[in-house]
């Protein structure tokens, strides 16, 4: 088995990189990406693949396909073709990952959510993208972005869109029972007792509570309303156990037990619960973005016209109006053999041509800051466009390779609390474990 | 019936044994019904409650978007193309060797045995990550032979176990007449112990085949590349009920399932003797 | 079940004479052909022995090495940091570990167990049907060769918490019907039902294949002895099973230890932890946290948990397995 020792020996001693190099036995260990290609736009036809989810438009539909028609006007020789992605983000993740890894030239660009460039950095899943760009280059989006997406020195993705999360309401459902918008999270969960016991909806407060990232960012905001936070500011420190920690976890567990919000949204993901508010069953819904323009599309949503959208709220006692940092960017796959087709891909998806598309027609939000702030964005027909820009946002520590296990560790054991398996306390004691477990870089 | 009193009148027909036999019959029915009308329906019907037992508006248009749109006739093609080829050499190599192993006298058959036994239950997890680390380098990744040879080398022990024992009972006066006329032995095991074997080739046939094209775990971590998918990675990774209805899935499910159900259901006596002679004695 | 120290003395005779015994006493060859022959028998089984050793032994030993390595992907391919140990002891300090060992051992003893006890059930019935018996077998082959992952978007549809046909079943007769996997003991439950559904039908197959076979004189002489059906069963059929049982105990719970496709589909391990077995702990160790070191710690320790236990069940029921197995 002369080729299986071959690869056991190269994987299993350092020694074997420079044995690999001198004998050229093949490609060297410790390496850096192949950069041969990039330079050049290919002049004879080639195909790239894109994998993507979702582009949300601002009537419901997907943009994709808009995108890639606009890029084929302009490239007529790089036909693209488009993978569609797992629908949750670790799903995704842990798929593509696993291609990526076996050294597959597909996909040649990828989407990938703005909370993975340190992971997929550090194992060398993404291509580092300064190399291939003017200097410079970066200034044209809003620094907190570009920070995120940078590991080490070098940006690793090209920013698609940006999202931020709301809460929707049922504007005549409040109305009829007099209320306003809620000013707190305690208003809410009372607002929306009071329509549920009148019989005009089965569920009060609808948001993301399965075993995922989504769930990680629900908390974030939460923990961050109560004046707290998961981590220390220079994430080497576990404060998530802390007095606010316990009120943000504590506060989603009562709305459950009190059947404010149901038991099932401990298996939600953003589709569920933006399923519950169009068919008019929840008054309140957690969400990003894009849930406007679906959920006030008569053509997909039973209570259009009957909603509105505002900042998330606060806790009595603190100050509202938070919101993770949401979005999604495009990669290059090192191992793409069409690197110079890939990077126009990815670049007129960055630049003024694809993101004035996105300004225009998208239900998020264009990163570009030329097009950010422009008039597209300014006339949208979502309201809640215009109060993006006052949204304060909750960082979460994206930025250390770890990330993914820090994440986990939140998302497992608060949905543990919430599904009823154990205590608040106990769960974020757990959760502190696990965290730290995570910092050393032994989590599993 | 082979005890007790024979029953007569109604007690003939409604009893115990036949109760039971229609609570069986339904449980594991109902779910495989339910699969098959939720394919007909409607996106709205299958959104709506309570849930109908027909299909208000049968349609076809699940599986017009699952076989088109979806990607999914690729899949069947690999699925095809990867079971049968695996399911081949299997046979191939599975017959000498259980021939060897049942009528040759070579020392350490018992080991070997033994052996075959414990590698057809080891879990698959177990060997994941160092499989996808060599194909990785061998660049066997997202190809036809990727999952051909693992699966190979994962279903021939079970299938060496049936041929084996199915081996074990051929007359030695055939085998012997052959060499008698000169032949070699493996002239003689294609021409006399091959048509012999039929049954159990069948067997073995039939579950290898449906091994390989139920396995997940290393068709997800092997081929993951869209090219290279096989029916139960698609079916598991386009879950998403909202992209694509439960309809669609599960039309794409029925044209899954319905051609390995024909097989299994065509081959049952083999699939039988196989459970009997294999799983019993094995 | 327990050990029973005499072995089960009372076997039937074989329906047909045992053909190696027959080959011993008959047809024993001379010695030069004998070793020609032991020859051809080596040389037809290589191939076979030698695929199986490549793609199942090596990765074995490989994933051994691993485990004791820190791995980190690099553009060109992968590369060790350094030789540690730290993969095990932070694996058997770390409670996530443990929640899916014991959710693994617990999961796998429930489900075959009651696998075992519907699977002897459904078999005595089919054996005691009078008309109908063969296309009910013929159904009871569907599950079995069903796709996992199939079947598993299948449930998934059946628990979906509002459309769900199961839900709306539990709603007619609850005032709140349960979130089936939403909840720890409902979604651990709903997952084993599922699995149950598909993997009884192979174990009522193989124990119905045993039933057969017990001789009628055997429930002539409980008949006459004036034992009742219970009495028959628990004296005569039961221990006349023991062997079919035992192999097909030894393959269930082998398999159910594995389980991946199910919590995959179903629940991606949650609520919490609450499914998320080894294999798919394993799975996201790789392909979620990209820890290599780690993920083949997780595998070798499963590994090695699986052997122990098929060499302590070998042990204790040696005698069984070999009844029912090696003919």
């Amino acid at each position: 088995m002369p080729l299986s020792r071959r690869s056991l020996l190269r994987t299993t001693t350092g020694a074997a990189a420079a044995l690999a190099a001198t004998t050229g036995c093949g490609r060297a260990v410790a390496r850096g990406p192949d950069l041969s290609g990039a330079a050049e736009i290919p002049r004879g036809p080639v195909t790239i693949r894109w994998w993507a989810g979702r582009v949300a438009a601002r009537d419901g539909s997907d943009l994709r396909p808009v995108l890639v028609r606009a890029f084929r006007r302009k490239y007529r020789n790089i036909a693209v073709q488009l993978i569609a992605a797992p629908p949750t983000t670790d799903v995704a993740r842990a798929t593509l990952t696993t291609q990526v890894t076996s050294g597959s030239p597909s996909p040649d660009v990828y989407m990938g959510d703005i909370a993975w460039p340190a992971q997929f950095a550090y194992n060398s899943l993404a291509l580092p993208l300064d190399p291939l760009l003017p200097k410079g280059y970066w200034q044209r989006y809003p620094e907190e972005l570009v920070r995120a997406l940078t590991y080490q020195g070098s940006v690793y993705a090209f920013p698609l869109y940006l999202d931020e999360a709301f809460l929707y309401y049922r504007k005549d459902l409040l109305h009829k029972h007099g209320l306003r918008p809620p000013g707190s999270w305690e208003e809410l969960a009372s607002s929306a007792a009071k329509i549920q016991r009148a019989g005009d909806a089965d569920l009060g407060f609808v948001w993301q509570g399965t075993v995922y990232e989504g769930l990680t960012a629900n908390v974030a905001e939460l923990v961050a309303d109560a004046g707290g936070s998961i981590l220390s500011p220079d994430a080497r420190t576990v404060t998530f156990d802390s007095p606010a920690g316990v009120r943000a976890v504590s506060y989603l567990r009562e709305l459950i037990a009190r059947g404010v919000s149901p038991s099932s949204v401990t298996t939600f993901v953003e589709q569920d619960s933006l399923d519950a508010f169009t068919s008019g069953r929840s008054v309140f819904l957690r969400n990003w973005l894009y849930a406007w323009g679906v959920a006030d599309n008569p053509a997909s949503s039973q209570v259009a016209g009957r909603i509105g959208v505002m900042r998330r709220p606060g806790f009595e006692d603190g100050t509202g109006g938070r919101s993770c940092l949401g979005g999604w960017c495009n990669y290059l796959n090192p191992h793409s053999r069409n690197l110079g087709a890939a990077l126009a891909f990815a670049r007129f998806l960055a630049e003024e041509e694809g993101q004035s598309i996105l300004a225009r027609e998208a239900a998020v939000l264009p990163p570009l800051l030329s097009q950010l702030r422009g008039k597209a964005v300014a006339r949208s027909s979502n309201p809640a466009f215009a109060l993006a820009r006052e949204v304060r946002l909750v960082a979460r520590p994206t930025r250390t390779p770890e990330y993914p296990m820090v994440s986990k560790a939140v998302f497992t054991r608060v949905n543990e609390a919430l599904s009823g398996g154990t205590s608040v306390p106990r769960a974020l004691a757990r959760a502190r474990g696990d965290l730290r477990a995570a910092l050393r870089g032994e989590a599993l | 019936m082979r005890r007790g009193r024979r029953r007569t009148g109604v007690r003939r027909y409604v009893n115990v044994v036949n109760l039971g036999a229609l609570v069986l019959v339904a449980v594991t029915a109902l779910p495989l019904l339910w699969m098959a009308v939720t394919s007909f329906k409607t996106a709205r019907e299958n959104g709506s409650l309570p849930p109908t037992p027909v299909p208000l508006h049968p349609t076809l248009e699940n599986y017009r978007q699952a076989l088109g749109f979806a990607g999914f006739d690729r899949y069947l093609l690999n699925s095809a193309v990867v079971a049968v080829s695996a399911t081949a050499i299997v046979l191939g190599l599975g017959l000498f060797a259980g021939y060897a192993l049942a009528r040759t006298p070579m020392r350490g058959r018992g080991p070997v045995m033994t052996g075959l036994l414990m590698i057809s239950v080891f879990p698959t997890i177990a060997v994941v990550t160092p499989l996808y680390l060599v194909e990785r380098e061998l660049g066997l990744l997202n190809s036809y032979w990727g999952l051909i040879i693992p699966y190979t080398a994962f279903h021939l022990p079970f299938a060496i176990w049936i041929l084996r024992n199915s081996l074990l009972s051929i007359p030695y006066e055939l085998e012997e007449a052959a060499t008698v006329d000169g032949a070699g032995p493996t002239r003689a095991l294609l021409s006399v112990i091959l048509p012999q074997a039929r049954p159990a080739l069948f067997t073995a046939g039939v579950f290898t085949f449906t091994a390989t094209w139920t396995e997940f775990l290393m068709a997800l971590t092997f081929n993951s590349e869209d090219a290279y998918r096989t029916v139960p990675v698609g079916i598991a990774l386009f879950s998403s009920q909202y992209e694509i209805p439960y309809g669609t899935i599960f039309a794409g499910a029925m044209a899954a399932t319905v051609p390995i159900a024909l097989l299994v259901l065509i081959f049952r006596r083999a699939v039988l003797s196989g459970l009997t002679d294999g799983a019993v004695k094995g | 079940m327990t050990v029973s120290p005499t072995p089960t003395a009372a076997r039937p005779a074989p329906r047909r004479p045992e053909p190696a015994t027959r080959k011993n006493r008959k047809t024993r060859p001379p010695a030069g052909i004998a070793r020609r022959r032991a020859r051809t028998g080596w040389l037809y089984t290589a191939p076979a022995l030698t695929v199986i050793a490549l793609v199942t032994l090596f990765p074995v030993v490989y994933s051994v090495i691993l485990s004791f390595s820190d791995v980190r992907f690099t553009f060109g391919g992968v590369r060790v940091e350094e030789w540690t140990l730290g993969n095990y002891t932070t694996m058997l300090a770390s409670p996530v570990w443990l929640e899916a060992l014991a959710f693994t051992v617990g999961y796998t003893l429930v489900t075959v167990a009651v696998e075992i006890a519907l699977g002897i059930a459904a078999a005595v019935l089919l054996d005691r049907l009078e008309a109908g018996r063969g296309w009910i077998l013929a159904l009871l082959l569907i599950p079995w060769s069903l796709i996992t992952v199939v079947s598993a978007q299948l449930w998934d549809f059946l628990y979906d918490a509002t459309f769900g046909a199961v839900t709306w079943l539990f709603g007619l007769v609850l005032d709140q019907p349960p979130v089936i996997l939403g909840t720890p003991v409902p979604a651990i439950t709903g997952m084993a039902v599922a699995d149950i559904w598909k993997t009884t039908p192979f174990v009522a197959v193989i124990i119905l294949a045993g039933l057969v076979r017990i001789p009628k004189e055997r429930y002539e002489a409980a008949e006459m002895d004036g034992a009742g059906a219970w009495a028959t069963f628990w004296n005569v059929v039961l221990p006349a099973l023991r062997p079919v049982v035992s192999v097909a105990v030894l393959f269930r719970v082998l398999q159910a230890f594995g389980i991946f496709d199910l919590p995959f589909v179903l629940t991606q391990g949650g609520p919490g932890t609450a499914t998320q077995s080894l294999a798919v702990l394993g799975y996201k160790t790789l392909f979620q946290n990209l820890d290599i070191g780690m993920g083949a710690a997780i595998a070798t320790s499963t590994g090695v948990l699986v052997i122990a236990g098929c060499l302590l069940f070998l042990r204790m029921f040696r005698s069984q397995v070999d009844e029912g197995g090696a003919a």
